[in-house]
């Protein structure tokens, strides 16, 4: 397994546990939350992602020194379009749905709206990395 | 993923130049040793520059290197 192929699924987890976490520690999406813990779960969730991302990242470099300090090549860089490009179809699609059943099926209010977007953008990234690792066993 | 149409020779031209590892006709390249790899399993159709530069370091035609095969 190559250090980007390792690196991705380091993300994809640390995207799926971090969400997990906010989504435990905020409760259900259409109540109403006061913006404080919203805010302290948002900054909490990000501190960990970081957290996560950065010690992986240096032991998978301690691991791989050769891999790690290669330039990506034209296929890591087409893998990673080619999968941004699906990743951005699922944001645009589950934000533009969210936004709807959050205004006009729930009535939910703009806090509600502002974390349907953000639960896009999770699902985007997931998709997003999902797709890398793929690409990268099966081919592009 | 369906395999690209393009053939190659590759890894045959590796041995029949000292046994040349991916890893090392990769840097000569300027990919990655997975790269390389995908390359000759057919997994991945390289871009012409890169087609050339393989050619290049076994100091053979591009089309030595790489076939067209039948289109399905």
């Amino acid at each position: 397994m190559s250090f980007r192929e390792k690196t991705a699924w380091v993300t994809l987890c640390a995207i799926v546990i971090v969400t997990l976490m906010y989504w435990f520690h905020i409760g259900s999406l259409f109540e109403p939350h006061s913006p404080g813990r919203v805010a302290h779960s948002l900054g909490a969730s990000l501190v960990a992602f970081l957290l996560i991302e950065l010690v992986a990242y240096f032991v998978l470099r301690l691991r791989n020194p050769e891999d790690a300090g290669e330039p990506k090549d034209e296929r890591e860089r087409l893998i990673d379009l080619k999968a941004m490009r699906i990743a951005y179809y699922v944001f645009v699609v589950c934000a533009l749905l969210g936004i709807f059943v959050a205004l006009h099926v729930v009535n939910a209010g703009a806090g509600a709206v502002a974390t349907t977007v953000m639960l896009a953008y999770m699902a985007a990234e997931v998709v997003r990395h999902s797709a890398r690792i793929v690409f990268y066993r099966r081919g592009v | 993923m369906a395999p690209t149409p393009i053939t190659n020779t590759i890894r045959q031209l590796r041995f029949q130049h000292g046994e040349m590892t991916q890893q090392e006709l990769g840097k000569r390249v300027g990919v990655t040793r997975q790269t390389l790899n995908a390359i000759e399993a057919g997994k991945y159709s390289p871009s012409l520059e890169v087609a050339f530069r393989i050619a290049k370091v076994f100091g053979v035609r591009v089309d030595e290197v790489f076939h067209f095969g039948p289109e399905k």
